[in-house]
């Protein structure tokens, strides 16, 4: 902890910056040793597709390393400014975030059957994965700010508002995004709030919002019904498909590119499915591996949350590791049946440019914070 | 703005409820893994292999000595699998040139969107090869076998033949199905999406097992000499069939079984000529005639109606073996089984004598003598000879319907014979209780009753081997030539229904009446041979269609070898004695040196 007199509740003077240079060695090995698995598993579930599509094994492995290192480099200049820049930028983010999330509901370009994606030229962008990183700075920033308030349930729901629109422009198309970002927005507030109660209430209707959603929104119910038995229903075949991945795994796997399921039986098993080939290929010794290393690296997020140096720092790492925790358990919910199908990718390993690049802004973000605490184990 | 305590104490919060979540899905990733693990990834490989099998050759039919009546013969199957060819024409020109079809229909299937389809099975080995030299992606060629007999036509009624998964229809097949028939193997790999197969990965090859082969009592030489003489007396007499069965009358063993006209084995489902629909008619139903003697006991009101017979029912027909699955009366050979239930009962002896007036007199009714001028005064051994349905209906009647019931059952005419083939008929008899003097008397010359000829060439044959029953077969062992064992196969056998002595006073009188008897032209100059003729007149009565038959056995002392012959419909001269002992005679000419029975000494 630093020993840092506070000048103010909510100013910080930018003279009294003095920046640390701690780096978390454990938390970096871990995120490059996921980096690392992530990319082999891309070229194992890629290359039968990258070869069918464009005869060229490392089609989408060699775009996805790209897409990586621009990804760590934006990771390492994030890493290298001061976060708290981005309490006054707050409301700007945001505010854009949602600019973006309308933009992409008018022009988006339907992929999957909901409109995601904005092009500009040759390169998909993805607003919601943006908004996901703006929602945790401005709730992050807002609960900071006024601490102390949230314990009236007035500054709570003004500090809401605009979050919550965000995340209802999102939910119109990508309710798991929507799913994810409450919940950053949720456990952002929680850790700041000095009095529970309002987070148990908020909880309940958040999770009955979600189920009646869930059960009553047209097509999602169906998604219901095929959670409940996948093989009855012509669109359960991914999760069949999921299913007979993962559990043709056992104990062992059948080894590192041995995947047969791959082979055209789950679609495009580089993106969202990735970790049930991950269970076939390396069986359950390697499923859970990857288990162990989320639950090391959001363990060392909240230890760095726990030892920032300021709140809003703390609490921006409380929505990193949230989104991280929360987007890996939804994905390996899925990718088991365990809860309705959705496509929510899973962080770090799964496919795709949008995703990889906003989730290591944000890991930029914690090692900003990281910097200034000084961890002694 | 520093971290309060509190802020800690949530983040803290959110972590535990975060690993109890991973938790959690450790725990799904196990039960889905480890304890649901054999059932998907059991389904996943019943999704990703694509099954070739390997088909497993039948097992082969052998004579007793080793001559092949069944094997198998490698041809190919070929088809086609839609996903994978290329270039349509070039499979179709390729198909059409080699394959005997109509060419729009192999183009039917070839283009057709289905995921295999089989363009044409039983293509000779030579073809297949040349259809999978020519190596065109989607076109698969199987290796198969198809039931081959060497000797098309030879004991086709007891081989039977085999349907097109080359599983048993008829006769030895079906019966000895379970052995014969291999377990195909399989050769499972592991394809894609697309199911274009895996190289990379190992595919899983079950090894076909081979069905076991089967090794017959029928000997080829005795089965052509029987069917050639069978056929022979077929085309003298123009007769419908001439059925014949050669067995040794100690063991059961079947020598040979023809029931001639025979039909192909190698081509089942062509009509041979005398299997029209016209020539065939109820063979349910004869009637004896006692020796050329109709009698008129008008029972049966035949209204032998034919239906339209269809295709099908003549192919069945002709597939028909009359020897166990149809029923015929006995008629006078059935006097042998009277005499032995008389003999046995004491109730006659071989110094009583009978007097026979050329008729006699049951109830009401005037039953004749083929005779009509009477035999008179006659031994028990002439009343044999003379086959005289008058002696006959005396010893019948001394010997009483129990006794004649319990020796029908002793000798096995109430039950199943226990023939290993399939489609066994069974007797028809009157109910004891119904039978009055009428009947009995009708009964003791083999008339008013039916059997089938299996079943009585079994009770005859435990008359003159010392008195124990046999059970008929023709299968002998199973040889599993993989693994090199033999199983014998059990049948049934000698349990005792009448003394060895009654059984040597009948084998001394069967030999008198081949001696100088009704069967004298079943009789070879230096052997000693028993035997009996039968003609029965078939119903309706007065048509004039007749079966003639005789029984033989050699040596008459100590048989070895026995043969019932039947003879339906001839025509001209019907008697059992003219037409029928004198093709057993030409068997027994041919057979007896053949299984090395010495003329002079008749010693086996």
């Amino acid at each position: 902890m630093s020993g840092n007199p506070e000048v103010s509740e909510d100013r910080i003077s930018k003279t009294q910056r003095r920046r640390g240079s701690y780096v978390d060695v454990t938390m970096m090995i871990v995120l490059i040793l996921i980096l690392i698995l992530g990319l082999a598993m891309i070229y194992s579930t890629s290359s039968y597709r990258a070869i069918d599509l464009y005869d060229d094994s490392m089609y989408f492995t060699r775009r996805q390393a790209v897409y990586m290192l621009a990804a760590l480099a934006a990771m390492w200049c994030v890493s290298n400014v001061d976060y708290r820049y981005l309490l006054s930028f707050s409301k700007i983010i945001l505010l854009s975030s949602m600019a973006l999330q309308i933009l992409v509901l008018v022009i988006g370009t339907a992929s999957h059957g909901s409109a995601r994606w904005i092009y500009i030229g040759p390169i998909g962008f993805q607003p919601s994965e943006y908004a996901k990183t703006a929602i945790i700075i401005y709730t992050a920033a807002q609960a900071a700010m006024h601490s102390r308030e949230l314990a009236h349930a007035g500054r709570l729901v003004r500090i809401m508002i605009l979050p919550v629109l965000d995340i209802v422009l999102i939910g119109v198309e990508n309710l798991s995004t929507a799913i994810i970002c409450f919940s950053v927005l949720f456990a952002v507030l929680f850790a700041a709030s000095p009095k529970v109660r309002h987070f148990v209430t908020l909880g309940v209707f958040g999770v009955v919002g979600c189920v009646l959603f869930i059960l009553f929104a047209g097509y999602r119910a169906n998604r219901v019904k095929i959670w409940l038995a996948p093989e009855q229903y012509a669109d359960g075949y991914q999760t069949v498909q999921s299913l007979y991945a993962v559990g043709s795994g056992g104990v062992f796997g059948l080894g590192f590119g041995n995947s047969v399921q791959k082979k055209g039986f789950i679609p495009e098993s580089h993106n969202d499915m990735i970790f049930s080939v991950i269970c076939e290929e390396l069986g359950i010794v390697g499923a859970v591996f990857i288990l162990v290393l989320f639950v090391l690296l959001i363990y060392r997020l909240a230890i760095i949350a726990m030892n920032a140096r300021d709140r809003f720092g703390s609490l921006m790492v409380t929505g990193v590791m949230t989104h991280i925790a929360v987007q890996f358990l939804i994905n390996a919910c899925v990718v088991t049946n365990t809860i309705p199908p959705t496509g929510v990718p899973m962080p770090f390993i799964s496919y795709g440019g949008s995703s990889i690049i906003f989730i290591l802004m944000e890991m930029g973000i914690v090692m900003s914070v990281a910097r200034d605490t000084s961890i002694v184990k | 703005m520093r971290v309060y305590s509190y802020n800690r104490q949530r983040i803290k919060c959110i972590l535990i409820i975060v690993c109890l979540a991973v938790m959690m899905v450790a725990g799904r990733l196990t039960y889905i893994m480890i304890f649901r693990g054999e059932y998907y990834s059991e389904r996943a490989t019943s999704l990703h292999e694509r099954e070739r099998s390997i088909k497993a050759p039948r097992g082969r039919i052998y004579d007793r000595n080793g001559n092949v009546l069944a094997d198998n013969k490698a041809v190919c199957s070929v088809s086609v699998i839609h996903s994978q060819i290329e270039d349509e024409d070039e499979v179709i020109d390729l198909l059409t040139g080699y394959i005997d079809k109509d060419p729009a229909e192999i183009e039917k299937k070839v283009r057709k969107n289905s995921s295999r389809e089989l363009i044409a099975s039983n293509v000779d080995k030579e073809t297949g090869q040349k259809i999978k030299a020519a190596a065109l992606p989607g076109v698969k060629v199987d290796e198969d076998y198809k039931r081959n007999y060497p000797y098309d036509t030879l004991a086709s009624k007891v081989l039977g033949f085999t349907g097109g998964d080359n599983q048993g229809i008829l006769g030895l097949e079906v019966k000895y199905d379970d052995y014969l028939t291999g377990e195909n193997g399989s050769i499972n790999a592991v394809t894609d999406a697309k199911g274009i197969e895996l190289v990379s990965y190992s595919e899983s090859r079950t090894d076909p097992v081979p069905g076991k082969d089967l090794v017959t009592t029928l000997d080829i030489n005795i089965q052509r000499y029987v069917t050639q003489a069978a056929y022979k007396v077929l085309e003298e007499k123009k007769a419908n069939r001439v059925c014949a069965i050669t067995m040794n009358p100690k063991t059961g063993e079947i020598y040979a079984m023809a029931d001639v006209p025979e039909y192909n084995l190698n081509d089942p489902f062509t009509l041979v000529s005398g299997y029209d629909a016209s020539s065939d008619d109820d063979t349910e139903e004869t009637e004896d005639s006692a020796d050329g003697q109709a009698d008129s006991l008008g029972e049966t009101n035949e209204t032998a109606a034919l239906p339209a017979i269809s295709q099908m029912d003549e192919l069945n027909n002709m597939w028909r073996n009359y020897l166990i699955s149809d029923t015929y009366e006995p008629g006078s050979t059935a006097k042998i089984i009277t005499l032995t239930a008389a003999l046995e009962k004491g109730a006659v002896s071989r110094s009583d004598s009978f007097y026979c007036p050329g008729y006699r007199l049951v109830e009401d009714r005037r039953i004749r003598c083929s005779k009509t001028t009477g035999h008179g005064s006659q031994t028990l051994e002439q009343a044999l000879m003379n086959s005289c349905n008058p002696a006959f209906m005396d010893i019948g009647e001394r010997a009483g319907v129990d006794a004649m019931y319990e020796y029908y059952g002793k000798l096995g005419l109430f039950s199943q014979s226990g023939i290993d083939l399939p489609g066994e008929a069974n007797s028809i008899m009157h109910a004891k209780e119904n039978v009055g003097p009428v009947e009995l008397a009708t009964m003791s010359f083999g008339q008013s009753f039916q059997v089938t000829p299996i079943q009585f060439v079994s009770a005859i044959a435990a008359v003159i081997n010392g008195g124990y029953r046999i059970t008929p077969h023709i299968g002998m062992e199973i040889v599993d030539s993989e693994n090199g064992y033999i199983q014998a196969l059990e049948f049934e056998s000698g349990e005792q229904a009448i003394s060895a002595e009654t059984s040597k006073e009948m084998r001394s009188m069967l030999e008198s009446v081949v001696a100088d008897g009704s069967g004298k032209n079943g009789g070879i100059e230096g052997y000693r041979i028993g035997g009996k003729t039968a003609t029965s007149e078939k119903l309706p009565r007065g048509n004039g269609r007749y079966i003639s038959s005789y029984v033989g056995f050699a040596p008459a002392d100590d048989p070895v070898v026995m043969t019932l012959l039947l003879i339906d419909e001839p025509e001209g001269t019907y008697y059992g004695g003219m037409v029928a002992a004198p093709v057993v005679r030409d068997i027994f000419l041919n057979i007896l040196p053949y299984l090395g029975i010495d003329k002079d000494t008749n010693a086996y």
